[in-house]
């Protein structure tokens, strides 16, 4: 996976660099918009990390230009500003996604994985399968090891968005966005109490618990 | 508006109706004045033609001799002295009586010797004898059964008799009467007159102010680039226009710095918070030992709780100045709080909480969602955090008048007395509380933004109740419901 990253803090930078990298991406940095304009010309990248304020131009601006471009990756827009403004919600409805900062390093790459398998795949499938666990997506019904689990259809749409994500961590304000459609942070363990529930149906006594927990980080089904 | 337009009229009634009572009054003393001056002077000239007549005719009568013809002598200078009397309209073209002027002459007893005039004299006298006469003055002399009262001016002889020269008050008192009536209507017309200048100019003036303060409500609520209009006049009202659009260009430019400032100081604490967290999860990610990693959850849970100070304070800093920028679209109230409190409720039930939800209905408000969803989440955590086991919050939505009301009630121990009358400032919070006090701020200002409004609480039977009005959507923004509305 090819990645382009433009951030001009260094510190950042440097970080975000090895991690993604440890991630198994192959990572182009660069400090300005000039440079990436450059780098992102190429068009090798499947997708691309930009931060917002750059010292030389604004990273809408580059972004837009980079569309006009050509290039189609999908973008993940770092910014440091909370109220975020029209433009960047315009993007995100176009595909990409944008972070506050400071973020999670699972967020980013969670969403990261988010983004690429969402301009990849776009095949809707009925079933999923993790493990012995089944979910029917069309009759929504899920089983673990051909027993049937009574789900109500909230813990459904969870457990969905937990096995549609196997083996990837999952952030707490991510489960928000996707399960609820909330951007909200709440400093209560509401989605936690909601994953115990959920645990206590799936990962039942004698069965190998499914459901990990990494603390400050979020959750992982496991799927091996 | 209708109430706006209705208080100004007001206010224009009031000051015209009192500068045209001033008015009123002021030259109805003066007018008063002048009458009474009037009055005495007519009487004065009366008074002294009077006396004049009367001690002229008292001369004839003391020389004339007593004797056949002393009746016509005397009788006949009275008459002439009578013919004297001007303007005289209701005797014109009559008989040579004059029922204006009257002559009496008395004897030592008092009982008539001699009448000139209209009618044979007794009325007059029995009104003389019923009078006190103080001779050299003359008095008023109310005659029954006549409506005018007369002049009278009275002399006495040498022989003991008396002689008496009435004059009708008639031609004085029409003269007063004509003066009055002509007066009042004068003074009718100045009045209305006055009036409706006062009047309409006060309108116009009240009506720029008016305009200006309709402007400026909108202004504070939704624009600030929008400006008061002027009317072109450089008049007080014109200059309050002006002055207010300075006074917005400043508070414009304010806040332009302030959204520069809190923007930049954002990214200023971001990035190093950024960079701390990331190298917290890097030393994280190694096969750290046990004992360490610990140090490092918690303060990564530290940063994140900076993080979220850091957010929440820069969010209520921009709302109470009305800088929030909201991305509005109907939202139906009654599904969104379905959503939350199935959100919410596993987590109270955990706390051994209580959670209900009473809805009339759907509510459609335009707001903007995130900011609503992130007021909601607030006083659900504020509840979750300050609640005691076995408390029951129970949430109410429903509709009264052009707002839609969100009620939310607990039976807990309510909000603590020293914190009541301050609930809605940035840092207020109880003393047992852990929260940085920042969550009803927030409520306040976002809710502030809506135009809406937030009252809190405590209730009679115990436990707080915090009451959310926000304004419903009209009719003609319904038809569009669900679809992203353009702001007017």
């Amino acid at each position: 996976m090819q990645l382009l990253l433009v951030e001009d803090e260094f510190e950042i930078q440097s970080f975000l660099k090895r991690s993604l990298a440890e991630a198994g991406y192959q990572v182009d940095a660069a400090s300005d918009g000039a440079t990436a304009e450059r780098l992102a010309a190429e068009g090798k990248h499947d997708v691309l990390v930009v931060d917002l304020g750059l010292p030389d131009q604004d990273g809408i601006g580059l972004i837009l230009r980079l569309r006009q471009l050509g290039v189609t990756a999908p973008v993940l827009i770092l910014s440091a500003r909370r109220s975020v403004d029209d433009r960047v919600r315009g993007l995100e409805q176009g595909g990409d996604d944008y972070l506050t900062k400071p973020f999670a390093l699972a967020e980013l790459l969670a969403r990261l994985r988010n983004l690429l398998k969402r301009s990849s795949s776009a095949s809707e499938v009925t079933r999923l399968r993790v493990l012995d666990l089944e979910l029917d997506l069309l009759r929504r019904e899920a089983s673990r090891a051909g027993e049937m689990l009574s789900l109500t259809p909230q813990e459904f749409t969870l457990l969905e968005y937990l096995c549609r994500n196997p083996g990837r961590v999952v952030t707490r304000s991510m489960i928000l966005d996707k399960v609820w459609g909330m951007r909200i942070q709440p400093d209560t363990n509401v989605v936690d109490v909601h994953i115990y529930r959920l645990r206590g149906k799936v990962d039942t006594e004698g069965r190998l618990p499914m459901i990990r927990t990494l603390r400050g980080v979020g959750y992982v089904l496991k799927d091996r | 508006m209708s109430l706006k337009t209705g208080r100004s009229r007001s206010a224009a009634w009031r000051i015209s109706l009192w500068g045209t009572l001033a008015f009123a009054v002021g030259s109805l003393a003066v007018f008063m004045f002048l009458h009474g001056f009037v009055a005495k002077d007519i009487q004065r000239r009366t008074d002294v033609w009077l006396s004049g007549e009367v001690e002229v005719l008292g001369d004839v009568a003391e020389r004339t001799p007593k004797d056949r013809l002393y009746h016509r002598v005397v009788g006949e200078i009275a008459e002439l002295a009578s013919r004297e009397v001007p303007d005289k309209p209701h005797s014109r073209g009559g008989s040579g009586s004059n029922d204006s002027v009257f002559f009496l002459q008395t004897n030592v007893d008092g009982a008539p010797t001699l009448w000139v005039g209209a009618g044979d004299g007794h009325a007059e006298l029995d009104a003389i004898r019923g009078n006190k006469v103080k001779a050299d003055t003359p008095f008023d002399l109310r005659v029954k059964d006549a409506r005018i009262p007369f002049r009278v001016a009275a002399v006495p002889l040498g022989d003991g008799s008396h002689i008496y020269l009435g004059l009708s008050e008639r031609d004085q008192l029409r003269v007063l009467r004509k003066l009055r009536v002509r007066f009042l209507l004068w003074w009718l017309l100045n009045v209305a007159l006055g009036f409706a200048i006062v009047f309409y100019i006060t309108r116009r003036m009240l009506t720029d102010v008016r305009e200006i303060t309709q402007a400026a409500s909108r202004i504070g609520k939704s624009d600030l680039s929008k400006r008061v209009p002027t009317s072109g006049r450089n008049d007080e009202a014109g200059q309050l226009a002006s002055t207010l659009n300075h006074m917005l260009d400043r508070i414009e430019r304010s806040i332009q710095q302030l959204h520069t400032i809190t923007n930049s100081l954002a990214h200023d604490l971001r990035s190093p918070l950024t960079a701390i967290r990331a190298k917290l999860e890097m030393s994280l990610t190694a096969e750290t030992r046990e004992r360490e990693a610990e140090s490092i959850v918690s303060a990564i849970d530290e940063v994140d709780r900076l993080t979220e100070i850091l957010t929440k304070s820069l969010d209520v800093a921009e709302a109470e100045v009305d800088a929030l920028r909201l991305h509005r679209r109907a939202i139906d109230l009654d599904a969104m709080l379905r959503v939350m409190v199935e959100l919410y409720e596993p987590c109270m039930a955990e706390k051994g909480l209580r959670l209900q939800l009473r809805s009339a209905g759907p509510a459609t408000v335009y707001a903007d969602e995130a900011l609503l969803h992130r007021v909601m989440a607030n006083l659900f955590d504020n509840e979750l955090k300050h609640l005691p086991a076995a408390c029951t919050v129970s949430i109410a939505l429903g509709v009264a008048g052009e707002y839609a009301c969100v009620v939310l009630e607990d039976d807990g121990p309510g909000f603590a007395s020293e914190i009541a009358s301050s609930l809605f400032e940035s840092r207020v919070k109880g003393d047992g509380s852990q929260g940085h006090g920042l969550g009803l701020a927030f409520v306040e200002a976002v809710i502030g933004a809506h135009s809406g409004e937030v009252m809190a609480a405590n209730r009679e039977e115990g436990g707080a109740r915090l009451t959310i009005r926000l304004p419903l959507v009209g009719e003609r923004l319904k038809t569009v419901a669900g679809g992203v509305l353009v702001a007017e």
